[in-house]
């Protein structure tokens, strides 16, 4: 290099085999041209959690969200169908419904009074004599939808391209561990009020890294290992394993990181749940089987559907949604998923528990957030580095083990490699991937449930 | 203003206000070993989402921080452990609480709510952050002093912008 080459020129992604090394260019989480890419390639041509169909329960309930950017509205309209539309007046683009939530029979522009139903429909238009062909005219000026709505175990995806795959074929095997969520209690699964709403100085890839992420655990968390500990759960990183489950979607097995509400008891849940515990897995064994109740109860998962969902079904289970805002800002939205049938001890018992891990009140997500906010300003540091090698980021962990055909764990880096490599397919820059060395025949992918 | 406890003394706002004013001192200097002291063993500390409506039991809904007494001591100890990354080093804060109100409307009757604004200034990594919102307090009314029953601070914020977080107290 003659001068300092800032970027996305260089190869964005280097998997070495004769070094067993995976570099990612660090323009991938600080460069304006690759935010704009992702908006355009990823965001509007894939399947994006919205939200969970309990949090509009009731016919004309509503909430609005953004999502690539984008204001929508999510809302059952009065047949109970859900519907999602674009939050801009179809007249002048105004901000139509400019509550954050509720329910209301008619959306009403405060502009020009043009009132919408909940299906979309034109309600009323002040005036419409003065515009000619008046029913067509009402008709074409319909709320604006998204291209595609559809929904799995409640989890409500929209995509605002129509050619994407069903959304069974986009979630792949992601698809049978969300149905597992579902399963766990009888009645099935509710979202609560009480949302966490809070963004993060970071690029939103730095949020997922972190999530597939268990080599991080002990030393990031520390504290919290700690608080488990003195509590009386043995924590382990052995025999946890990370999964590729294609479309970069990806999942991570835990087994020795802390206990699961109403599933695998451990004493901080005092001795009430101890009991609730094994009445639950009596329930579940006798509905479930005991094969699908072992993997249903005993394992915590960390779920990662590409781009924008995590699930955490782990102590108790939050539902993330991630949202891109600039190239070094990521809001994130979280929520709590409980037993829709739980009595009041157990469910206050999720609560305080779920909420002292995760969210930016927690003992844990805040020095995750303190993780991807360091990274974000360290990587700074790089920027035109001669030679161009330093400003790569290293996730070869595990390599050595993915060559001879062995499962990653979850301390190694492979759920992140995978990701990585979809990202890049994704956002259409396959010609930035260099692969020096030969490639293993295959890379893992996908579990095998014995 | 006053409210009435248990029926043996008074509780006047200005005894209230030096409780609030020596805590928000103690929290700035991060003496969280005397904070704790603020306390009666089995209180509770609560951070509620930005979505919060009143009424809500964080029992029954999602929140920021649900904290019975053992986890209250389990934070503290983490926020003095240089292992807590998010607040090493630690954030500095500066805290401003005004518009403090006395109620007698409490269940208990050795027991006072009262309710003040907060505003707390919190800088790090080169940025302030500010984090605005109202105290809603249940206090334990004893003849050394006040405690806090349950420490409830409930943001004004329609959410956490970048960089907020609630690693501190707040």
């Amino acid at each position: 290099m003659t001068e300092a080459t800032v970027g996305v020129d260089l190869p964005l992604i280097v998997e070495d085999w004769d070094r067993l090394t995976f570099r990612v260019n660090r323009e991938a989480y600080r460069s304006d041209e690759i935010f704009a890419r992702e908006r355009d390639q990823v965001w509007m041509h894939t399947w994006l959690y919205l939200g969970h169909e309990t949090e509009i329960p009731e016919p004309n309930d509503f909430k609005v969200r953004t999502l690539a950017g984008r204001p929508l509205i999510f809302v059952r309209d009065e047949s109970g169908e859900i519907k999602v539309f674009l939050n801009s007046c179809p007249h002048r683009g105004t901000v139509l419904c400019r509550e954050n939530e509720g329910n209301s029979r008619m959306f009403s522009c405060f502009y020009h009074a043009w009132a919408f139903r909940t299906n979309g429909d034109v309600a009323a238009i002040p005036g419409a004599e003065a515009y000619q062909e008046t029913e067509e005219f009402r008709k074409s000026m319909a709320l604006r939808t998204v291209a595609r709505v559809d929904q799995h175990e409640g989890y409500v995806f929209v995509s605002f391209d129509k050619d994407v795959p069903p959304l069974l074929e986009h979630l792949g095997e992601a698809a049978e561990y969300m149905t597992m969520i579902e399963e766990q209690h009888v009645g099935g699964m509710t979202t609560l009020p009480g949302a966490q709403l809070y963004s993060v100085r970071g690029n939103w890839k730095l949020a997922v890294e972190n999530a597939m992420d268990g080599y991080h655990f002990s030393p990031t968390h520390n504290t919290f290992v700690g608080y488990l500990r003195e509590n009386g759960f043995a924590v382990t990183d052995d025999d946890q394993y990370v999964y590729n489950l294609g479309r970069g979607h990806s999942l991570l097995v835990l087994t020795g990181h802390g206990g699961r509400i109403s599933m695998i008891w451990e004493p901080r849940f005092g001795e009430d749940e101890r009991v609730r515990t094994e009445a639950h897995r009596a329930e579940m064994v006798e509905r479930l089987g005991e094969k699908r109740a072992h993997y249903v109860a005993d394992e915590s998962h960390i779920l990662f559907v590409f781009p924008n969902l995590l699930l955490f079904d782990i102590e108790g289970l939050s539902i993330r949604q991630i949202e891109p805002v600039a190239p070094d800002e990521t809001a994130v939205r979280a929520w709590q998923l409980v037993p829709r049938i739980e009595d009041a001890a157990a469910r206050a018992l999720r609560m305080k528990t779920v909420v002292s891990f995760v969210g930016p009140g927690g003992l844990a997500t805040p020095d995750d957030i303190e993780a991807y906010e360091a990274v974000q300003r360290g990587i700074q540091a790089t920027i035109g580095a001669s030679p161009v090698e330093l400003d790569y980021s290293d996730m070869s962990r595990g390599m050595a083990d993915e060559v001879k055909g062995v499962q990653g764990r979850s301390i190694d880096e492979g759920a992140m490699r995978g990701f990585w490599r979809h990202w890049l397919s994704a956002i259409g820059r396959d010609d930035a991937l260099a692969v020096r060395g030969d490639r293993p025949a295959a890379f893992l992918e996908g579990r095998k449930m014995p | 203003m006053s409210g009435a406890a248990d029926g043996r003394r008074t509780v006047t706002r200005a005894e209230v206000e030096d409780f609030l004013y020596e805590e928000a001192a103690v929290l700035d200097a991060w003496d969280y070993s005397t904070w704790l002291e603020f306390f009666e063993p089995g209180a509770r500390y609560e951070v509620p989402t930005t979505d919060y409506r009143p009424g809500w039991s964080l029992h029954e809904t999602g929140s920021f921080v649900d904290d019975d007494w053992e986890l209250i001591q389990a934070r503290v100890k983490r926020l003095k452990s240089r292992k807590a990354h998010a607040e090493n080093p630690h954030s500095r804060t500066h805290r401003s609480i005004t518009n403090v109100r006395v109620f007698d409307d409490a269940e208990g009757n050795d027991e006072i709510r009262i309710s003040a604004a907060f505003i707390i200034h919190r800088a790090r990594d080169g940025r302030f952050d500010g984090y605005v919102g109202t105290y809603d307090h249940l206090l334990a009314v004893t003849e050394s002093g006040l405690r806090f029953r349950r420490r409830r601070a409930i943001l004004g914020h329609e959410l956490l912008t970048a960089g907020a977080r609630l690693s501190f107290i707040l």
